[in-house]
Parts: structure tokens; sequence; C-alpha cells
């Protein structure tokens, strides 16, 4: 308690000091969080993070709320055209970026354009090289024209590296600008120390009246997942994210902090190689299924903070359908493999994406479980450069190393279409995409492509449970669990919501 | 002297050469493709290949070799992949929090490690040896991180007196620098042990008892001088080490220092990051071991340099 108090007493102190006595004491909030920020500019982001903490000084046309339902942000409404290639987007009115910039279509133009350049070189240029070309069509209308029919791109406008950055400032610091992140959010870009914090403050003209309802907020990366535990109870930070499964109780019993689960769309799975023997077989693959106990995968690696998957696309992902979880029996997967002929069980790699302590637990899990009905796992967790190269960057499909493969994902659009043809689309083979299943249905592959053709919601609908019920029967994966988000947060402090997505919403943050 | 000296410090551009040579083709070899991994995981082919270049590593190695020599030699050694800004203010904003955390560490685990050396080997096999080599014992044995989380449990949770984590003040440099500092204290306590214990039975010591000196006197003056050589090598080796960073402890206490830096370049393959820490590493050793021969001749004015 006294700790919480005293950096605002001295702050406090100081301000009398210097003259500026403020009327009521300053509400600084601090966010403990697990790595360090790669940039401040979205558009060259790769990690879920550092777009979430741009998302105090960034808005984009469209976003998504707490629960990832997509709801207009800057923009005012928007309308396709028949044929699902022009997108004309009305925007908002009295809207000002930080350096004093009205919010014009124009903001639309110079963000879109710049992305989409290629001589930027920035690291979602992927994701938004679908746009042929921006228009302003007056000040507050915009019109984007892609190359083909997209029905997923407002999704991808809400995506967190969709943002408005101030025109102004785009031209005035060009390269440097993730140094000087300028935009319409909430809070305005203070001081960025690269290891130890990064520190934003409120702005005064923020369009949304009355909020924020905070004067300042410091980004703090605490790597150490005990030392992320200590800083919430010594109170030098009000709110953190992930909390690790096995802090969660002692979190919870402090008197001054709430821990949160929250639901995610973050779905882990064993993907099976099925142009390898013996995953080709398929028998192989319901066998896995039926020997892995996900009860036990969540209880034992995740301290119970995940729930079995029912499902292929998790749920909150737009489109998802239940397919049901496999169940657990070993008589009937021993059966299985004697069909295929494979009566005493085979060897097989067993490799993780990861190599964090909770990717241990799992694959120690897996590896156990398979070793009933008579599969020997070799287990190897994969460090982020050994992964690249054995899995990620494998050029030759027919060669590639990958057998049983335990990785996540989680679609960043909120929508079925990233969720599926990055992973199970033929089209998505490694070093393309991450396929690591190598995994080709004609169905599945034509489900997605004319799901993405069409702006029909019932139709899209109907497309996506058709794959999602072929990739179930097919088992390309052996879906383990959808994760839950652990985060832990002081008392006094409200509004701050874990995403589904792992991102996070403060749009309601205040202090008591 | 001085002749000495600058011919040592002629010395240092072969050995850095070499280094960089060396560190250059062990950082290429690492497995993993930068680009890759800085362009994310749902990157696609085309992004991969935007990043490659815009990192410079489409180039044939050879040029790049050249480009990261003429850099170095200039004292520009580009930028972080992963951050993009210039190499040099990476490391320059981390140098003085692992710089300083080092320097306090040492000053007190030296003061403390002599000491407890000093008056196990006076007393030796009595109790001040027993206290003083059972503390050396569990501070080389009981691991660093370990004792770093026991510290913030109980000084900074339970007891609210420091803070747990950041590089602000004094106050946040006590537990650092003394989980940082216990290892080496234990290391120093043990060695000027065995250093003294050796110099107490030589026979300058038995003269210098038989010429009627007080047993402070010949501890201070003949046997200290002495034992001190040694020492002071050590001292210097292990300030060499911390000067590193130490990744554990500034994990623990998520100090903002090189150690993390080190391990964040490692796991994302910053290749520009890694060569230059490795090459300051290097300097930081070779300058370290020239004061430590410098100081020799402080401590025994026998030894002569040519």
């Amino acid at each position: 308690m006294k700790a919480l108090f005293r950096p605002v007493a001295v702050a406090a102190l100081l301000a009398a000091a210097l003259g500026v006595a403020p009327a009521f004491a300053a509400k600084d909030v601090t966010f403990a969080v697990a790595s360090t920020f790669t940039t401040t500019d979205p558009y060259d982001a790769n990690d879920t993070l550092s777009q979430a903490m741009a998302k105090s000084f960034y808005e984009g046309l469209f976003g998504f709320d707490k629960d990832m339902k997509m709801i207009p942000v800057l923009a005012e409404s928007y309308e396709a055209s028949k044929d699902g290639l022009t997108y004309t987007i009305k925007l908002k009115k009295g809207i000002k970026f930080h350096d004093g910039t009205d919010f014009r279509a124009n903001a639309v133009k110079a963000n879109f354009d710049r992305v989409t350049n290629p001589d930027n070189k920035l690291k979602r240029y992927g994701l938004y090289n679908n746009i042929g070309k921006t228009e302003v069509v007056d000040d507050y209308t915009a019109r984007i024209t892609l190359k083909s029919p997209f029905s997923a791109f407002v999704n991808q406008l809400a995506h967190p590296s969709g943002v408005m950055i101030s025109p102004t400032a785009l031209v005035k610091y060009g390269k440097d600008i993730a140094f000087n992140p300028v935009g319409t959010g909430p809070f305005k870009f203070v001081e960025w120390k690269a290891t130890d914090y990064l520190k934003v403050a409120k702005f005064d003209d923020y369009w949304k009246k009355g909020y924020p309802k905070v004067d300042a907020l410091t980004w703090k990366p605490v790597i150490d997942n005990n030392t992320r535990a200590a800083v919430m109870q010594t109170g030098e930070a009000q709110f953190t994210y992930p909390v690790p499964p096995e802090m969660a109780e002692v979190l919870k019993a402090k008197p001054d902090l709430v821990v949160v689960a929250a639901p995610s769309i973050i779905e882990r799975y064993l993907s099976m190689n099925t142009q390898q023997k013996p995953f080709s077989d398929i028998r192989v693959r319901q066998a896995i299924n039926y020997a892995i106990n996900k009860d036990a995968v969540a209880k034992v690696a995740f301290g119970g903070y995940a729930t079995p998957a029912d499902r292929i696309v998790p749920a909150g992902v737009e489109y998802s359908v239940v397919t049901g979880v496999w169940p657990y029996d070993i008589a009937k997967a021993k059966q299985l493999l004697t069909e295929a002929g494979y009566p005493n069980g085979f060897e097989a790699e067993l490799w993780s994406a990861y190599n964090h302590t909770i990717a241990q637990k799992v694959t120690q899990v897996l590896q156990q479980q398979l070793q009933q009905v008579g599969i020997k796992t070799k287990i190897t967790l994969l460090e982020a450069g050994q992964r690249v190269e054995k899995v990620e960057s494998w050029q030759d499909p027919a060669t590639a190393p990958v057998r049983l493969y335990y990785v996540g994902w989680s679609s960043s659009t909120g929508e079925a279409d990233w969720a599926l043809r990055p992973l199970l689309a033929s089209e998505a083979f490694p070093p393309k995409l991450f396929n690591t299943a190598y995994y080709k249905s004609d169905r599945v592959d034509n489900d997605i492509k004319q799901a993405l053709l069409t702006t029909d919601k019932a139709e899209k609908a109907k497309l996506y449970k058709s794959a999602q019920e072929t990739i179930y029967k097919d088992a390309p994966w052996a879906p383990l669990v959808t994760e839950k988000l652990l985060s832990a947060h002081n008392k006094k402090l409200s509004g701050v919501y874990t995403m589904p997505d792992g991102s996070f919403n403060f749009t309601d943050i205040d202090l008591k | 002297m001085l002749q000495y000296l600058a011919k040592r410090l002629l010395g240092l551009i072969p050995t850095l050469l070499l280094v960089g040579i060396l560190v250059f083709m062990l950082v290429h070899l690492l497995p993993g493709d930068p680009a890759r991994l800085a362009a994310g995981p749902d990157a696609t082919p085309e992004t991969v290949a935007l990043v490659r270049k815009d990192l410079g590593l489409d180039l044939p190695l050879p040029q790049q070799f050249l480009r990261f020599v003429k850099g170095a030699v200039t004292g520009d050694f580009g930028r972080s992949m992963r951050t993009k800004r210039p190499v040099s203010s990476e490391i320059a904003s981390r140098f003085a929090p692992t710089f300083w955390l080092t320097v306090w560490a040492m000053a007190w685990s030296v003061t403390i490690g002599m000491a407890i050396g000093i008056a196990s080997a006076v007393w030796r096999n009595r109790w001040p040896d027993r206290v003083g080599m059972t503390f050396a014992v569990s501070g080389i044995s009981f691991p660093a991180f370990a004792l770093g989380m026991v510290l913030m449990q109980i000084f900074a949770v339970k007891l609210a007196w420091l803070p747990a984590v950041g590089a602000d003040s004094w106050r946040h440099y006590i537990l650092p620098s003394l989980t940082l500092g216990a290892a080496v204290a234990a290391i120093m306590a043990r060695f000027t042990r065995s250093s003294f214990v050796d110099i107490l039975q030589e026979d300058f010591i038995r003269t210098a008892r038989a010429k009627g000196l007080g047993e402070p006197t010949v501890v201070a003056k003949h046997g200290l001088r002495n034992a001190l050589i040694p020492v002071v090598t050590m001292m210097g080796l292990q300030f060499g080490f911390l000067l590193g960073g130490s990744i554990v402890v500034e994990v623990v206490f998520n100090w903002p220092g090189m150690g993390r830096l080190l391990i964040d370049a490692v796991d994302m393959r910053d290749y520009p990051v890694i060569q230059a820490l490795v090459l300051l590493f290097s300097l930081e050793f070779i300058l370290i071991n020239l004061v430590v021969d410098v100081l020799y001749g402080v401590i025994n004015p026998t030894i002569r340099y040519r």
C-alpha cells in the first residue's frame, strides 16, 4: 500500500516545488508486459504487443471492441460495391491529430499509399498489397479499390496495424516516424526508452469527450514471470499480462489484486505432415486424435486455464462452427493403428514451435499419451531461429522434415479467412505461409477461395462451414485447446481488458 | 612505461580485427533467417523479401563483411534489425546502467570478500575461517536467480522497503548489486584466503616476525602486498565478466542493461547488435587486462615493463 502512494506523493511534492500544483493527484497507470516493443509503427510491427501498445496513440478506421466485435472508429460508415472491388468510406468529422492536423480523407490516402509502396519496406506490406488504389472523394470520403474482390476487407481495416498516422508527421519524420508517433488516439507519445519503458500522456483534444480518464500511461516491459508478479504486489504496476498459470493462485490471494481469465481466439494444435508416412494415412491421424486426452492437456500444461478445442476455427472468430471434441478413446486409437498396419505403433519426431515452459509441459503430456498407443516420440523444442530454418522457410514441400508439430495461431483479423487460409489452404505450404500439415483438399481450397469472392454473409457462412467440417474429417491436425488469457490488475484500476487475440482494450481505463 | 602502454594499445588492433572476423562468421552461421524472424509469424514471402532487402541481407556475404568492417572502423555499426535504431545508441543507452551496477557490485564484493579472505587466512582453521568459508561456499553455490528472487520477495514484496524493478535511483541499485556481487564476494574470499595462506608461510614473513614486527604490520605490509597479485588478476577477470551484463540478474530485476540487449539480439538474430556487443566485450577485456598489468607494477615495484 505504502509503496503505491509514494511515487504519487513524490510527484506531487515535485509539482508543488515547481509551482505547478495540480488541482488533484495525477492518475498515472503502469502496465507490466512480457516483452520489449519492436516499434511504435503498427505498419512495421508483427507482434501483437507492439500493436496493442500503439493503440495508446493510434486509431484505425475500424477496430474491435473488447469482445472482438468489429466497430467503426474513425470511420462513420462504409459501403461496398456489388462486385466487391470498391469500398467507399465516410469519415467522422471534427477529429484532430496530436500535431493539430485535421483528420481528413487525405490521411487515409497517405497511410495506405505508404504501406502499399514496396519501397517503404514495411512489414505489413503483405497484408495490404491487395489494395489497388486509394482516392480522396471529398474531405470526409475516401474510396479504396482492391486488385481483386476480398470480402474480409473491412475486417482487414480493423486489424490493429491499420491505423491513421498524421500525414503531416509522415512527411516531417519520414522513416523516423516510429520514434515520433503522431496519431488521433487518446494519449500522445512522450518518451520511449527501449528496454525500460514507453510513456504516453493524456491528449487534451481527444475527440471522444471525457476520455481518457487517466493522465498518463507507462508501458513497462518486465520479461521475467516472477518479477512481473512481484511488481503487481509492490504496486509498481497496476495491470499485467500475461500471468503464468502457476502465479495465478499467488496473485489471487492478494487482497488488492484481481486475476481475470478471459476467453481467447488462440488455438493450440498438433499438425501432422500429411504428405509423409505414416501420417499420410488418415487412420493414423485419426488414431492420434483419439489417443490425446485434451482435458489432461488443458489441466496439466495450462493449469486449467484452457478449454479443450471443439473446433478448427476457435470460438469468437467470425464464421467458426463447432465440429466437436475428438473423444478420448485408446482402444479405438489402437484399432485404427492396427488397421493402418502399425499394430505396435511407430517412432516419430515431435517438434514444438516454442521453447517456453508451457510448450515443454504440453509436449511432455503428448509424448506420454501417444506412448500409450505405441507411438514413441522424440521431443525437440525449437528455438525461434531453428523454427524459421526447419519449418517456416523450408523450400521444398516434398522433403520437409516436420512431422508432428505443436504450434498455435490467432486470427488477428477476427475472421475465418485468416484462420483457415494461412494454415490449411494448399497455397499456404511453407515457405509461403504456415500449412505445416502440408494439407491439400480441393474442397477446402475451393471453399476458402469462393468465400473471399462473395460479400453475401449467409453464403460465406455456408462455405466456411463446409471447409471446417471437411478439415475435421480429414484430421490434418489434432486440435488441442483454446487458451484462456490470464491478466491481473489492481482493484483501483478499471476498464482494461485483454482481448481474445491477446491485445488490450483500454478505452475506458480509469484509476480510483 | 608509456612506450609499453603504446605497444599494448597498438596490439589491440589485430586482436579486434580477428575477433571481428570470427564473430561475423559465427553470427552468420547461426541457424535461422533474420529476415524471416523480423517479418514475423504471418508474413508472406514478398514481405520477407522486402525485409531482407531493407536489412541489407540480400547482398553477397563478402560484401556484407566489407560493409561491416568499413562501418566498424569509423565507429558506425549500422542499425539494429529489430528496432531500426543505430546500434551505437542502442548500446550507449544500456551501457551506463550495466557499468554502474558492475561498479557497485564489485565495490562491495571485493571489500567484503577480501576482508573475509584475510581473516580466514590469518585465523586459519579457527572459527573466523570456518564461518567465512561457509559464507563463501554458499555464495558460490547459491544460484543468482534464486538469490535475486528471494531478496526481491523479502525486501520489495513483503517489507516494501525497496523497489523491485527499474534503475532510476540509488535505491534501485541495492538488490541487484547484492545479487550480482554475492558470487564475486565468495570467489574473492576463497582466492584471497588461499593466496594469503601461501604467502604467510614464506620465509620473508618469518623474517618479518623474527625481527619483532607486530602481527598487523606483518599481515598488512608484508603479506597483503605479495598476496595481492593473483587477487587483482581475478578481480580484473570478474569485472570483465560482469561488464558484459549479467543476463540472469538483468532479467530478474528487469535491469535495462546490456545482458538483456544481448538476449533480445540473439533471439531475433540481430546481426549488427550481436557483432558490436561481442566486439565491445572483447575490447573491455583487453583494456581491463591492461589496467591489471599496470596495477602489478604499482603493487610490486620490482615488476618492470618493457
